[in-house]
C-alpha cells in the first residue's frame, strides 16, 4: 500500500459529498497527489478500489490532467500556462527565460531537485497572463524580475526547511479549495 | 420507459427543402438518413449514444447561430435544416483539415484502405491540400523512424495513434455495450492515446468489435493485417458455427483460404456485436491439421485409403451387422454444429436405410441417468425465447449459467436490458460470472443445490402470496410436492439466507416483463430435469409468457438437431412427415440416447457408432465410461476436421468438410432457421457431410433415390412441422433435491466446461483463440488459494477417485468457495478423466513443490 490510511480517511471523506463514485476519481487523485508528490498507476489502482471504480477510469482521469505529474519531480513543479492568452502576453519568453535561469529543458528536473518546469494548458488565470502555478499557489504577471525574485525565495525558502528538518517533498495540504474541486 | 415504439410521438421537420416525419427523440442526422440525405460522420453509430465529439456532421440549423452536431441534435418540431450549404461545406472541410493535420497518410499500405470512413469522407467533402506548415505531431517509430508506431495492446488488437480520428467509438463500445474495462482513451487532445490501462491488455471476448467499429485503421486485428487488399477478397454470409446464438457473420475469402469473420449486424440476434469466438472462431477451416485423406484401421494402425474404399467398408460393415446381429445394434452420434442438411440425412441414414433408432446429438450432457428429460426440460427447451426481446425486460433471473460464456450474445443483451431499461437482473450460480456488476444480487448456492435454491424460491414465493392465477389450496398443494419441505430447511441446503430469497421472490412478482432464464450448468447437472420442473413450477406461479422462460441450447445446431428429430424418440407427427419424407416406415424399436449408446457399446449390445463431427471421447463429461465404451466397440467410423480422442480409437475415419465449406442452415437457440452459404469449396479428399451421407446411403442401398437439390427444401419442412409444447399452466411438477454423492475425502467441486475464448473441441485450431489461452488450468478462487497456499500459477495435482492430472493454477476473483474449473477445449490433456458418475465431480488438490 502507498497510501496511508491518513489519506485513505480525506478520500473517503470527500467521496462521501458526491451522490456517484466517479466524481470522487479527482478530489481522490489530488489526496494521493498530495501526499505522495506524484501518480502511478499503482496509485490509481489503489484508488479505484477505495472508491469501487475501474481501474482504467481512474488511471484515464490522471492522465488527462497535467497538473498530476506522473514522474518523480523537484521539489518546486513550475507549471508554467502555454495557453492563448498566456501566448500573446508573452509566456514563450518566460518559458525560455526560466529554461536558461534554471539550464534545463521542458519536462526536465535541475540538478539539486529543486526544480522541475513543464508547460500546461490554460489554468484560468488569464486576467493576469502570463502565469505559472507552485503547489497551489498562482505567481502572476510574470517579468523577468518577478521569475528571478521567486526563484531566489524558494531557493532560500528551501534552505531553511532542510535545516528545520528533513524535507518531506510533500506540497502543502492546507489550502483545500484549490481549483480542483472545480 | 418501456421500450414500446408505437405510441411514440412523431416530430415534423425540413430538411434540405424536404418535409418529413420522424420519432421523437430521432437526431438529426438518423433524420436525413431516412429520407436518402448523407451526412458525413466519424463518431456517431446507430447503437452508442451521441457524444458529438468529431464534428464532422455539422449542419446548418435555422435559429441556431453556428453549425450544429447533427448527431446529437435531437429532431424539434418546425425544425429547418440545411446539410449543403457554402458555410457548411467550408465548415466539413475545416475539420477534415484539422483531422488530417497529424495523419500519416499511410493509406497505401493500410489494412482499413478501401473501407475507411476517413478515406471516403476526405474523398466527398475535403480539401486536397493543408494549409499548415509547421511540424507535424506524430507519434515516431524510433527505432525504425516511421510512423507505424504500432503497438499490439491486446492478443489480437494493434493500435496506430497517428491514424486515430478520436471518436471514441472503441472506448465507448467496450464501456457502454461489453461493460469491459480494459481500454481507455489517455491523456488528452492531439495527444490523446488509445490504449489499455497500465500493466493490462485488451482481452476482453467483445474486442474484435473494437476493431471493426473503428472507422479508419488505428485499430487494426492481428488476424487480417497485411494479408488481403479488402476489395480483392470474396465475401459469403455465413452464422457462427460454436454457439447456439447465431450471431451473424461475413467471412472474407479468396481461392486460398479464408481470411476473416466480421459481423453482419442482425439485430434480432446480435445487434451488430459479434463475440471473438464468432470473430476468429472460423480459423479451424484453415488449419494446416486438416484431416485430408480418409483412414482405415488394418493390424492396429490407421492406414490412408481412397473414399471407395472407406464408403465401401463402412457399407459392408453395417450390412453385416445389420443383417447378422439387427440394426438396433448400430448407433450414430452427431454433432451439434453439423448443419441442418447434414443431420437430416444423417437420420435418413440411421431410421430408413439401417433402421435403427439409436441416434442422439445431446453428446455433453452426464449421463441420462433418469431416462430422457423431463416434460418440463423439453417445453422450456423448446420454448420460442427471443434474444431482442430481452432488452424490454425490467426484471432477469439468469439460473445456472455463466452467460457471458454460454451465450455471448444474449448477455449483450442482457447487460443492453439493464443499461437502457433499468432492468434488475438477478444471477443464481454455483459461482460467481461476469454478469456481476450488473446484478441486484448475485447468489452463488452450494455445488450441486440448485434445485434447492429453486425450492426455496418456490416456497419463498407460496409463503409471501405471491403467486399468480393459482388458489390458496393449489398453492398448499405445489408446497407439498417440494422437498426440502419449507423455505429454511432449503435455504440452509443452497447456502443463501432466507431474507435475500424473499427479497428476489418478491422483486420477481412484482416484475412486469419478468424472464427467468437457465443456461450451462443446469444442462450440464445430472439432475438438470429436476432443475427444469422447478423452473417449470416458477413460470406458471410467476404466470410468465412462454417466451420469457427458457432453457438455452449449447450449440450453433443443437436445436436444429433437435427439430429434425436427431434423438431416439420421435414425437408422432414428426415420425409421419419423416417417414412421408423419405417414403419408408420408421423402426418400431426402442432407440438409445448417448449415454444408453455407450453403455450398449459397453455391454457389447451394440457393435457399431458413427460420430460424425462430434468427439465424446474428449467431450463426454465421463472419460472413463466413455473410453471403456469405445474401446469395445466392434466398428467405429470417425467423420471429424481433424484427428481427435475419438478418431483415433476409429476403424474408419473420413475427412469432413467444415460449416464454412458447403451452403448449409443452423436452428439458432430461438428457434430461429438462419441459412449460410459456402464459402471456399473444401480442399481434395474432403467431403462434406451431405455428400458423404448420401455416398454411404447408395453403398448400402444402390435402390436409394436421391434428389439434393430438394434437401434444403425437405430440410425447411420438417424443421417447420415441429410443434413447440406450450406450457400448462395449471400444471405443476413434484421438485426434489438430489442427493449429492459421498466425497468425504474429496472436498473440492470440480465445474467443466468452455474456457471464455473457446467452445467446444473445434476451437484449439484457432490461432488467434489460442492466443487468449492455449493451454489447460485450474482455476480457484482467492479464498481456497490462501487457505492451501497456492500462487498464481503454481503447479496443483487434482485428484478424483476415477483419475488425476496436473495443472497449473488460475486464481481468480470470479470464484468463491471451494468450487474450481477446468476448461475442456484443450486435447493435450484428458480432463474428463477426473469425472465419472461415481466421483460425481469432487476432487482433492496438493499443491506439487516448485522444482
Ligand atoms: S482508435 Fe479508432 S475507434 Fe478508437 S478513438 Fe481512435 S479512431 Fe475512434
Ligand atoms: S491562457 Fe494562461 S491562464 Fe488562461
Ligand atoms: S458524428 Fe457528430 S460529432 Fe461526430
Amino acid at each position: 500500500m502507498i497510501l496511508t490510511t491518513t489519506t485513505i480517511d480525506k478520500i473517503k471523506t470527500r467521496m462521501a459529498r458526491y451522490p456517484s463514485h466517479r466524481s470522487a476519481i479527482l478530489p481522490a487523485l489530488t489526496e494521493a497527489y498530495r501526499q505522495v508528490g506524484n501518480l502511478n498507476p499503482a496509485i490509481y489502482k489503489e484508488i479505484a478500489k477505495i472508491i469501487r471504480v475501474p481501474y482504467v477510469e481512474v488511471a484515464e482521469a490522471a492522465s488527462f490532467y497535467t497538473m498530476f505529474p506522473k514522474n518523480e519531480t523537484g521539489r518546486y513543479l513550475l507549471q508554467v500556462c502555454h495557453n492563448i492568452s498566456c501566448s500573446l502576453r508573452g509566456a514563450d519568453n518566460m518559458l525560455l527565460y526560466i529554461q536558461e535561469k534554471l539550464g534545463i529543458k521542458l519536462g526536465e528536473t535541475t540538478k539539486d531537485n529543486l526544480f522541475t518546469l513543464i508547460s500546461v494548458e490554460c489554468l484560468g488565470g488569464c486576467s493576469a497572463a502570463p502565469m505559472l502555478q507552485i503547489d497551489d499557489t498562482y505567481y502572476e504577471n510574470l517579468t523577468r524580475e518577478k521569475i528571478d525574485s521567486l526563484i531566489a525565495d524558494l531557493r532560500t525558502n528551501a534552505a531553511h526547511k532542510n535545516q528545520e528538518a528533513p524535507s518531506t517533498a510533500t506540497p502543502d495540504s492546507d489550502s483545500t479549495d484549490s481549483k480542483d474541486d472545480v | 420507459m418501456s421500450g414500446n415504439g408505437n405510441e411514440k410521438e412523431q416530430i415534423t421537420l425540413t430538411i434540405d427543402g424536404q418535409e418529413l416525419t420522424v420519432d421523437k427523440g430521432t437526431n438529426v442526422l438518423e433524420a436525413a438518413a431516412q429520407i436518402g440525405i448523407e451526412i458525413p460522420y466519424f463518431c456517431w453509430h446507430p447503437k452508442l449514444d451521441s457524444v458529438g465529439a468529431c464534428r464532422m456532421c455539422l449542419v446548418d440549423v435555422e435559429k441556431i447561430p453556428k453549425p450544429a452536431v447533427s448527431c446529437a441534435t435531437e429532431v424539434m418540431p418546425g425544425m429547418v435544416v440545411k446539410t449543403a450549404t457554402d458555410e457548411i461545406i467550408k465548415a466539413r472541410r475545416g475539420v477534415l483539415e484539422f483531422i488530417l493535420l497529424n495523419h500519416p497518410l499511410d493509406c497505401p499500405t493500410c489494412d482499413k484502405g478501401g473501407e475507411c470512413d476517413l478515406q471516403d469522407n476526405v474523398f466527398n467533402f475535403g480539401i486536397d491540400k493543408s494549409r499548415q506548415t509547421f511540424t507535424r505531431k506524430r507519434v515516431i517509430d524510433t527505432q525504425t523512424k516511421t510512423t507505424f508506431d504500432d503497438k499490439r495492446i491486446g492478443p489480437e488488437v494493434w493500435r496506430n495513434m497517428n491514424r486515430c480520428v478520436t471518436c471514441f467509438k472503441c472506448t465507448r463500445f467496450n464501456k457502454e455495450i461489453a461493460g469491459e474495462w480494459d481500454l481507455g482513451a489517455f491523456q488528452r487532445g492531439s495527444s490523446t492515446v488509445i490504449d489499455a490501462p497500465p500493466g493490462e491488455q485488451i482481452d476482453n471476448l467483445y474486442s474484435g468489435n473494437v476493431v471493426e467499429i473503428c472507422p479508419v485503421g488505428a485499430l487494426t486485428n492481428n488476424d487480417w493485417r497485411y494479408k488481403i487488399r479488402n476489395w480483392k477478397a470474396t465475401k459469403a454470409d455465413s452464422i457462427c458455427s460454436h454457439d447456439a446464438d447465431g450471431q451473424n457473420i461475413t467471412l472474407w475469402y479468396d481461392h486460398r483460404q479464408l481470411f476473416r469473420a466480421t459481423s453482419r449486424p442482425n439485430d434480432a440476434i446480435d445487434d451488430g456485436w459479434i463475440c471473438n469466438i464468432a470473430r476468429y472462431g472460423y480459423q479451424y477451416i484453415n488449419s494446416p491439421d486438416r484431416l485430408t485423406k480418409p483412414l482405415i484401421k488394418k493390424g492396429g494402425t490407421q492406414v490412408e485409403a481412397t473414399w471407395p474404399e472407406a464408403i465401401e467398408l463402412i457399407a459392408k460393415k453395417f450390412s453385416k451387422i445389420k443383417g447378422d446381429k439387427g440394426s438396433v445394434c448400430i448407433a450414430g452420434l452427431l454433432g451439434g454444429n453439423q448443419s441442418n442438411e447434414t443431420a437430416y440425412l444423417f437420420n435418413q441414414l440411421f431410421r430408413s436405410v439401417l433402421h435403427s433408432n439409436s441416434v442422439d446429438y445431446r453428446l455433453e450432457y452426464t449421463g441420462l441417468t433418469d431416462g430422457e428429460h423431463s416434460e418440463a426440460y423439453n417445453c422450456l427447451y423448446d420454448a420460442p425465447f427471443q434474444i431482442s426481446s430481452l432488452e424490454t425486460a425490467d426484471c432477469v433471473l439468469i439460473y445456472g449459467s455463466n452467460l457471458i460464456k454460454d451465450h455471448p450474445a444474449v448477455n449483450l443483451r442482457l447487460r443492453k436490458a439493464y443499461r437502457k431499461n433499468d432492468a434488475k437482473v438477478y444471477t443464481a450460480n454455483p459461482v460467481e460470472t461476469k454478469s456481476g456488476d450488473i446484478s441486484t444480487d448475485e447468489l452463488i448456492y452450494n455445488p450441486d443445490c440448485g434445485t434447492a435454491f429453486l425450492v426455496a424460491l418456490t416456497h419463498a414465493l407460496i409463503d409471501g402470496k405471491l403467486y399468480k392465477n393459482i388458489d390458496e389450496a393449489k398453492a398448499a398443494e405445489i408446497k407439498s410436492l417440494l422437498e426440502p419441505s419449507n423455505l429454511n430447511e432449503a435455504a440452509t441446503r443452497c447456502g443463501i439466507e432466507v431474507d435475500r430469497i424473499n427479497y428476489l421472490a418478491s422483486d420477481l412478482a412484482g416484475a412486469k416483463n419478468l424472464f427467468i432464464l437457465g443456461g450451462d450448468y443446469l444442462r450440464a447437472s445430472s439432475d438438470r430435469s429436476r432443475q427444469a420442473n422447478a423452473l417449470y413450477n416458477l413460470a406458471n406461479l410467476l404466470d410468465i409468457p412462454d417466451s420469457n422462460s427458457a432453457i438455452l441450447a449449447s450449440q450453433a445446431n443443437s436445436k436444429g438437431a433437435r427439430f429434425l428429430g436427431l434423438s431416439p424418440q420421435l414425437p408422432a407427427k414428426l415420425a409421419k412427415t419423416l417417414a412421408d419424407k423419405w417414403g419408408t416406415t420408421l423402426p418400431e424399436s426402442t432407440g438409445c440416447n448417448t449415454s444408453e449408446i455407450l453403455k450398449g457399446a459397453l455391454e457389447e449390445e451394440i457393435d457399431a457408432v458413427f460420430v460424425m463431427g462430434a468427439n465424446p471421447g474428449m467431450r463426454y463429461p465421463d472419460g472413463p465410461f466413455v473410453d471403456a465404451a469405445l474401446d469395445k466397440l466392434d466398428f467405429l467410423v470417425v467423420a471429424d476436421l481433424f484427428e481427435t480422442a475419438t478418431s483415433l480409437k476409429a476403424d474408419v475415419v473420413l475427412p469432413l468438410a467444415g460449416w464454412s465449406e458447403a451452403d448449409g442452415s443452423y436452428v439458432n437457440l430461438s428457434g430461429m432457421y438462419q441459412k449460410f452459404s459456402r464459402a471456399l469449396k473444401p480442399k481434395a479428399g474432403i467431403k462434406a457431410g451431405t455428400e458423404i451421407l448420401q455416398l454411404l446411403m447408395t453403398a448400402i442401398d444402390p435402390q436409394l433415390k436421391f434428389d439434393l437439390s430438394s434437401l434444403s427444401q425437405n430440410t425447411r419442412d420438417v424443421i417447420d412441422s415441429w410443434a413447440i409444447p406450450q406450457r400448462d399452466k395449471e400444471k405443476f411438477f413434484p421438485v426434489k433435491q438430489a442427493h449429492i454423492v459421498d466425497h468425504e475425502a474429496f472436498p473440492y467441486r470440480l465445474l467443466i466446461g468452455n474456457d471464455l475464448h473457446h467452445y467446444g473441441y473445434l476451437t484449439e485450431h484457432c490461432p488467434s483463440l489460442m492466443k487468449f489461452a492455449s493451454e489447460p488450468y485450474v482455476e480457484l478462487s482467492t479464498q481456497l488459494a490462501e487457505k492451501l497456499g497456492i500462487d498464481d500459477g503454481d503447479l496443483l495435482r487434482i485428484e478424483s477417485t476415477s483419475g488425476k492430472l496436473v495443472l497449473k493454477s488460475k486464481i481468480s476473483e470470479f470464484f468463491e468457495g471451494d468450487v474450481i474449473f477446468i476448461p475442456n477445449n484443450f486435447s493435450a490433456v484428458d480432463v474428463n478423466c477426473l469425472v465419472s458418475k461415481e466421483t460425481g465431480g469432487w476432487v482433492k488438490i496438493e499443491k506439487l513443490d516448485d522444482k
